[in-house]
């Protein structure tokens, strides 16, 4: 028995109900990164993360924005011969990430999903301008400006609601979210 | 009168002295199973070594043995050896029973107090069992000197000549107009570049000239009876339409037919052929054939041109289909492979995008013989590319199509990069996850493709696209990879693209196996007897395989293989009888009911009924001994030889260790 | 009557309304019931899984559990619901475990999911339940002469392997011709549009979507359909920021198939929600006029 868990095994680990195969399968070919439609904005392609994760490079993994980069498209893993579920593996370095606190600076992603799962706690359902407060900040003033055109856009147009909803069975909601991880109101 | 057994527990070194006491087990045996007949019970080092045997064969003269019990690893390994050593001091080799305390026992298990008593269990189990074991002679069957080889490819050729070389007859079954498989489409062969038809068609005349060799092509086998040594195997001649005794093969014939149509078999769709052809023009017989299918004169009743044309009067329109029955000692599938379907992967565009060819079709395009006069151009048959992607590893290497890898692509693919340059200059990239050159002279094809400056692409292609992006890319086919080495994604644009498919089993293998009594493994491909040791024979005795039947390979490596069945062959017949293992089934017919349950079930067909005594009976030469039908019989009335329900029975209660007294008890060291 | 445990999702209420509009317009016109599942709760779509898998699971599985009860065949019209709501259904058929996990959580609001509901696409409900010959029934002002691109998407098509094309789908195409258009054959029909990476990598998206764009233009498509609310915002909604990124100038309309359903069907446009597209909503109208 080793005394330190492998990288590649504490991944695994975060890939509970996902069917693929290992990552220690991989052949290297580069499918996947060949696949990728946004391999471009990547700093290191799929298959690169592959290799490192399997030669325990662990802050190097956690530091690349390409996880966070990934659109869960699925077409790497549909694709990969060793039949990996490539896009499942981005998914569970992204809770690592998240887990550990670790991710390259920056990145709107981390606060997104933080954001998101809290507000569909509070509510039970999602409501795009309280997310925009997560994402608004890291957002350059040009970038801001677009954001706001865009969104009355949307509210003139009658898309964006103003006001959010929440369920009515709202109280048993958050009892079962805390039956599986402690967050929201304990009462 | 109870037995003399002679019990013999191996050490095997440590493999199995390290965690079974053996001393004791062999000490246990002598005083505890001394009541069921054992007289003599010992222990030793290496039972199976010259100096292990002569002890059994010494004490088989000695103590007037007359079973003998060993105790050591696998009957698969050593089984032969102490049967011989028996039957060498005068004792039936059946009356000798090896019980497995290595890979059952001492592998298996850490506890060795445990591992020990286990063993004890065991040899009480084969001594209870041994004692009713009866003395048993191989069945002898005499072979029939004639051969049959299904499959006309370089394997089957291979395969024929020797035997026929040596002077003996060949059925040489091929279902295509001519010999030569696959090996007649290539253009050239790697790794030295020679011309695929100048070293085949010597062969193939050769066979087509043969005093020895039956050449029955357009045929195939449609029934196989008998067994090893006696086979009775059907053939069903498809008519030519051409009286082969009166035609000189002028080609007059195929001249004067109007009828194109597209060939999609050797010219793998590239080009076209008559309704009436020969498939090549050094085709093996010359004689052609009217495909009924596409002729005139089979789907409107007219035209008749050959028959008009023909000098010696040779066409028969009325020709039938003809059935022969041959007898033969020995059988050979050659059956060749089929390519893997490209259009399986749509992202490599296959089928909707012009310029991308298969590595059969680009064979074709390469042969001076092919359609376009081994002239490399594109799909408008005039434009010379300038620059081609070869793609490796389609359809292979893939859990979603083949796991496995074809074998032979790789070198397929540098060939093609070299003929590439050579004929036309253009740029060549070759799309690889791995370069696999293992054989003499392919790592030298490695490094002088390098050095002619291809364009090696470490990377799997994930699409093949004509979906422009930037002015560069316009009009041409772009090939989308990762550059893994340089960790990149790169989009190449390139003129032409080759898909260096994989191999596959033929289409029909399972039902072909079937036919033939062998069996297919996952993949298709038919199963050898051992993958290492013995990679032409075939669990069925008598049917052997050669060539990419077995599994992709080269074409050495299938000329090794046609040869070696070939040497297997020659060896039976020279023997002129061969030994079958007699542990087979026997149906006691007073107590068989003609319930006839057991004849379908018999995967080896080796159950006969006679109708008029209404009974079955099992043919011992077929029988393989694997015990369905003795499981079967709901009357109970079939044995099977060395296999008895007593005997098996017996070693069961041996095993629990049942009537043998105080047999717990600590033997006294 | 064919009936079905409608999930909407949360983009339906806000960003897709005109999906949720014509759908039930659709619906109704092709005796189709939609019983929208009560009170259901938000999927998760692709930000929970960054935090914890089980829950993500777990949200899906309270509304599967929902659709269950009323032994009805659950529908999403959103891709990325459907995608959730298909593998939380197969992982808890598959894996006892993982429904035991769930299940546990599911107790505290009274709920048990068993795994037995079927789980489909609002599309292939259409397709497979009503058919093309009924569909084609109904068609009374056919989209003669309009060139459609099919936009299929991601997670509508993978990581399922179960079904035929997932490299090369066909059924859409077979839908629009039925509904007497010309859809057109482009390679990029089941690209990414980024998804949620509009917000979390908006320069990454925006690339994906004028991939896409292009593509369709240069296929000489009229109007893009969609089956998915997020791919339809991101094509459509972001055009514009993708001209000012590219300095391109698209203005191609982008439509959910079942607007276009109920044009052919008749249907008037102020009922399909066509009013209130962002991409020249005038332009939109003029094309239904043009159709009839």
């Amino acid at each position: 028995m080793v005394d330190e868990l492998s990288f590649s095994y504490e991944v695994g680990n975060l890939m509970y109900a996902s069917h693929g195969e290992p990552i220690t399968n991989c052949l290297q070919c580069g499918t996947c990164s060949g696949t990728c439609p946004a391999v471009e904005f990547m700093d290191h392609t799929p298959r690169q993360i592959i290799g490192m994760i399997r030669a325990d490079f662990k802050e190097e993994v956690m530091a690349s924005n390409t996880y966070w980069t990934c659109a869960s498209c699925y077409y790497c893993s549909v694709r990969c011969p060793a039949e990996i579920d490539i896009a499942d593996m981005m998914y569970a370095l992204k809770r690592y990430s998240m887990w550990k606190g670790q991710f390259q600076e920056g990145l709107i992603g981390p606060d997104f999903s933080e954001a998101f799962v809290k507000m569909i706690v509070n509510s039970g359902r999602s409501f795009e301008p309280l997310l925009a407060a997560a994402y608004l900040p890291k957002f350059s003033a040009r970038d801001i400006v677009q954001e706001g055109l865009t969104a009355t856009g949307l509210v003139l147009s009658g898309k964006m609601p103003l006001l959010p909803k929440k369920i009515k069975g709202l109280k048993k909601f958050q009892q079962m979210v805390r039956r599986i991880i402690p967050i929201g109101e304990t009462s | 009168m109870s037995e003399r057994i002679g019990v013999y527990i191996c050490h095997c070194g440590t493999n199995i002295a390290g965690i079974v006491n053996v001393a004791d087990v062999s000490k246990w045996a002598g005083e505890r199973l001394a009541d069921k007949g054992v007289v003599i019970s010992r222990d030793y080092k290496f039972m199976c070594s010259s100096l292990g045997q002569e002890l059994i064969q010494k004490d088989i003269k000695e103590q007037k043995l007359t079973r003998v019990v060993v105790a050591a690893c696998s009957p698969h390994l050593h089984e032969r050896t102490f049967r011989n050593a028996c039957k060498g001091a005068g004792l039936n080799p059946y009356l000798c029973e090896l019980v497995s305390i290595r890979e059952q026992d001492s592998w298996v298990h850490t506890d060795k107090v445990a591992a020990t008593a286990k063993a004890k269990a065991i040899v009480s189990g084969g001594v209870a069992r041994v004692i009713h074991h009866e003395a048993l002679e191989p069945l002898r069957v005499p072979i029939h000197p004639a051969t049959l080889v299904v499959g006309g490819g370089i394997a089957g050729i291979q395969a024929a000549l020797e035997i026929a070389d040596a002077g003996f007859r060949v059925y040489l079954v091929e279902r295509e107009p001519s010999i030569g498989g696959h090996m007649a489409q290539f253009d050239k062969t790697f790794p030295t570049l020679d011309c695929s038809a100048c070293i085949l068609t010597p062969k193939m005349v050769d066979v087509g000239n043969h005093p020895n060799i039956t050449l029955l092509t357009w045929s195939e086998v449609q029934k196989v009876d008998g067994y090893v040594g006696n086979f009775a195997v059907t053939i069903k001649k498809k008519p030519r339409y051409i009286k082969t005794e009166d035609c000189t093969g002028c080609g007059i014939c195929w001249e004067k037919c109007p009828k194109k149509v597209i060939d999609n078999v050797f010219e793998a769709g590239m080009g076209n052929r008559k309704a009436v052809y020969v498939p090549f023009p050094q085709a093996v017989p010359k004689y052609p054939v009217i495909d009924d299918v596409n002729c005139t004169y089979y789907l409107k009743g007219t035209c008749k041109a050959c028959e008009k044309f023909c000098p010696t009067n040779a066409i028969d329109f009325n020709q039938k289909a003809e059935e022969i029955t041959v007898e033969v000692g020995n059988i050979i599938l050659a059956t060749g492979y089929d390519l893997f379907d490209a259009r399986r992967i749509p992202q490599y565009g296959y089928g909707k995008l012009a310029n991308v060819y298969t590595n059969l079709e680009f064979e074709r395009l390469c042969n001076a013989a092919g359609p376009t006069g081994g002239n490399i151009v594109l799909r408008d048959g005039k434009t010379t590319p300038k620059t081609v992607g070869i793609v490796h590893c389609v359809g292979s290497r893939d859990k979603n199509y083949n796991a496995y890898c074809s074998a032979i692509c790789c070198m397929q693919s540098l060939k093609f990069a070299h003929l590439v340059r050579e004929r036309t200059g253009a740029e060549v990239y070759n799309f690889y996850i791995d370069i696999r050159t293992p054989s003499k002279g392919y790592e030298e094809f490695y490094q002088r493709l390098l050095e002619e400056g291809t364009r090696f692409v470490r990377g799997k292609v994930a699409e093949v696209t004509n979906v422009a992006r930037v002015p560069e890319e316009e009009g041409k086919l772009i090939i989308q990879v990762e550059d893994t080495l340089i960790g990149k994604q790169r989009r190449i644009p390139v003129d032409m693209v080759v898909l260096s498919s994989g191999m596959q089993a033929r289409h029909d293998s399972k039902e072909v196996a079937k036919l033939f009594g062998i069996s297919c493994s996952a993949d298709a491909w038919y199963i050898e007897r051992h993958p290492k040791l013995d990679p032409v024979a075939t669990m069925t005795e008598g049917v052997y395989i050669a060539g990419c039947a077995q599994g992709p390979k080269d074409i050495p490596a299938s000329v090794v293989q046609g040869a070696a069945a070939a040497a297997r062959i020659l060896g039976k017949i020279q023997q002129k009888e061969i030994a079958l293992e007699p542990v087979r089934a026997t149906i006691n017919q007073d107590q068989c009911s003609g319930c006839r349950i057991c004849n379908n079930l018999c995967p080896f067909n080796a159950i006969l009924f006679h109708e008029d005594k209404m009974v079955s009976e099992v043919n011992p030469a077929l029988c393989q001994g694997c015990g369905t039908c003795v499981a079967a019989c709901p009357a109970g009335a079939i044995s099977g030889t060395g296999f008895s329900n007593e005997q098996i029975l017996s070693q069961i209660d041996g095993l629990l260790l049942l009537n043998i007294s105080n047999a717990a008890v600590p033997i006294e060291q | 009557m064919k009936q079905y445990a409608y999930y909407p999702g949360c983009s339906l209420e806000s960003l897709g309304k005109s999906y949720h509009v014509s759908t039930l317009a659709v619906a109704s016109a092709l005796g189709v019931e939609l019983k929208e599942i009560e009170d259901w709760n938000c999927c998760g779509a692709t930000a929970y899984f960054p935090v914890d898998e089980l829950l993500a699971y777990t949200l899906t599985a309270r509304n599967l559990a929902k659709a269950e009860k009323t032994g009805l065949d659950f529908v999403a019209p959103c891709s990325a619901c459907y995608k959730n709501a298909y593998f939380t259904n197969s992982y808890i058929q598959k894996d006892p475990d993982l429904a035991d996990h769930i299940n546990y959580a599911l107790e505290a609001d009274n709920l048990h999911i068993a795994g037995t509901s079927k789980v489909r696409h609002l599309i292939e409900v259409f397709i497979n339940d009503v058919g093309f010959d009924e569909i084609k029934n109904k068609v009374t002002n056919p989209l003669k002469g309009l060139r459609i691109a099919p936009y299929y998407g991601c997670q509508i098509l993978r990581p399922r392997k179960d079904h035929e094309d997932v490299e090369n789908p066909q059924y859409f195409e077979g839908l629009l011709s039925t509904l007497g258009a010309e859809p057109i054959d482009y390679a990029s029909k089941a690209r990414c549009c980024g998804g949620s990476l509009i917000i979390t990598n908006r320069k990454a998206a925006l690339d994906m979507v004028r991939i896409l764009l292009q593509d369709a233009i240069n296929h000489n498509a009229d109007v893009i359909a969609t089956t998915c609310p997020m791919c339809d915002v991101n094509l459509e909604v972001y055009q514009a920021q993708v001209n000012r990124e590219f300095g391109t100038q698209y203005a191609i309309p982008v439509m959910y198939f079942t607007q276009l359903m109920g044009l052919a069907f008749g249907i008037l446009p102020g009922h399909l929600g066509i009013a209130k597209r962002q991409v020249s909503g005038a332009s939109m109208l003029a094309l239904a006029q043009n159709t009839k």
